[in-house]
């Protein structure tokens, strides 16, 4: 089965060599492709001299459009499996085989590496955690499913949702949103246990005030999902 | 004063307004990021008609002579609130058309090099 790891980069310049070592290293036979978010560092010079394989996007267009662009890559070229990692180096490419297992075995349409089924590793911040916990219960009374890491953006799905997510995708925080887009859509939605490690270099891309605007947003968007008529199955 | 029958009418009003705004949101002609502020407006307006006594002692407070003064004002206010947020959105996103325009230019001129180095061959 043809996989591509994507990669979304923004301002990556302290992190994004290790994390393509990492991928070859645990990963080499998968084919990759970093979507470079219109930098304003140096993360475009040293994947140009890296000479490996990327998108170089002329307009900043956030996390969920560069994403999205690599779903729509792999759904041009017929990839079976997508995964995401961040190019951040907080999500180990050791975990990717483990990742798309329940996939390549005929499982799940999508697996989710989840920081908080064996609780190792960094946990991040308790108000996250407090966040996150009340998104899960949200998208499990709004979906059935059951997930504990909703903002993890370390996952893998199949070919249907490559091409569903190359038609739709949250511009800002995607990652719950999706979750509740592939279970309407009837995606068998499973987690595995990884360990993420913390932030090294750089700035994470949600901060301060903008966590009440998130919730708020996410929130808002989840409900509104469950709310259009009927589950709409393939 | 406000009879009841008038706040009736302007919940189904409100309620009509919000319907609206999930409508278009849902058919994705209308992003959530933009319509927080419609939605902020509407539960701003449904709870003046909620509680029109609570408004007018505050408009008083506020040294308006009438609240109708204060409901005007305060329908301005948002208006300008939003024309000033579509105005911002409207600049950012010809910046970025621009950018788009400017790429497109140099891709043209990769691909024709590209090509004449071809047909030369």
């Amino acid at each position: 089965m043809k996989s591509l790891v994507i990669i979304p980069a923004y301002n990556e310049q302290d992190n994004i060599e290790k994390v393509l070592t990492d991928l070859k290293k645990y990963a080499p036979d998968m084919d990759y492709l970093v979507v470079n978010d219109c930098s304003k560092d140096n993360t475009l010079d040293i994947l140009e001299t890296a000479h490996c394989s990327y998108i170089d996007l002329p307009v900043n267009v956030g996390i969920g459009g560069g994403v999205q662009t690599g779903y729509l890559y792999a759904y041009k070229n017929n990839y079976d499996i997508a995964i995401q990692m961040d190019g951040d180096g907080q999500h180990n490419a050791e975990y990717l085989n483990a990742l798309i297992h329940p996939i390549v075995d005929g499982t799940a349409n999508m697996v989710i590496g989840s920081r908080y089924i064996n609780k190792e590793g960094f946990q991040s911040s308790f108000m996250r955690r407090l966040g996150i916990k009340f998104l899960s219960g949200l998208i499990r009374i709004c979906t059935g499913a059951k997930i504990l890491d909703v903002t993890s953006g370390f996952r893998a799905v199949d070919k249907k949702m490559i091409a569903l997510f190359a038609r739709e995708y949250a511009d800002d925080y995607p990652e719950p949103e999706s979750i509740v887009v592939a279970a309407r859509k009837g995606a068998k939605i499973t987690e595995i246990p990884v360990i993420m490690n913390e932030r090294v270099g750089g700035v994470s891309s949600i901060s301060g005030l903008k966590t009440v605007y998130y919730m708020i947003k996410v929130s808002l968007s989840i409900i509104l999902l469950r709310v259009s008529q009927g589950e709409d199955k393939w | 004063m406000v009879t009841l029958r008038l706040k009736i009418f302007l919940c189904i009003a409100i309620i009509f307004f919000f319907v609206s705004i999930f409508y278009l949101i849902k058919k994705k002609y209308l992003s959530l990021k933009y319509s927080l502020m419609w939605l902020f407006s509407g539960i701003v307006v449904f709870l003046i008609i909620l509680f029109p006594e609570g408004f007018s002692s505050l408009m008083g407070k506020l040294g308006l002579i009438t609240p109708a003064n204060g409901l005007f004002a305060i329908c301005i206010f948002l208006f300008m609130l939003m024309l000033l947020l579509l105005t911002s959105v409207i600049s950012r996103i010809n910046t970025k058309i621009k950018r788009l325009i400017q790429s497109i230019g140099i891709l043209e001129k990769k691909i024709r090099e590209l090509e004449e180095k071809k047909d030369i061959q």
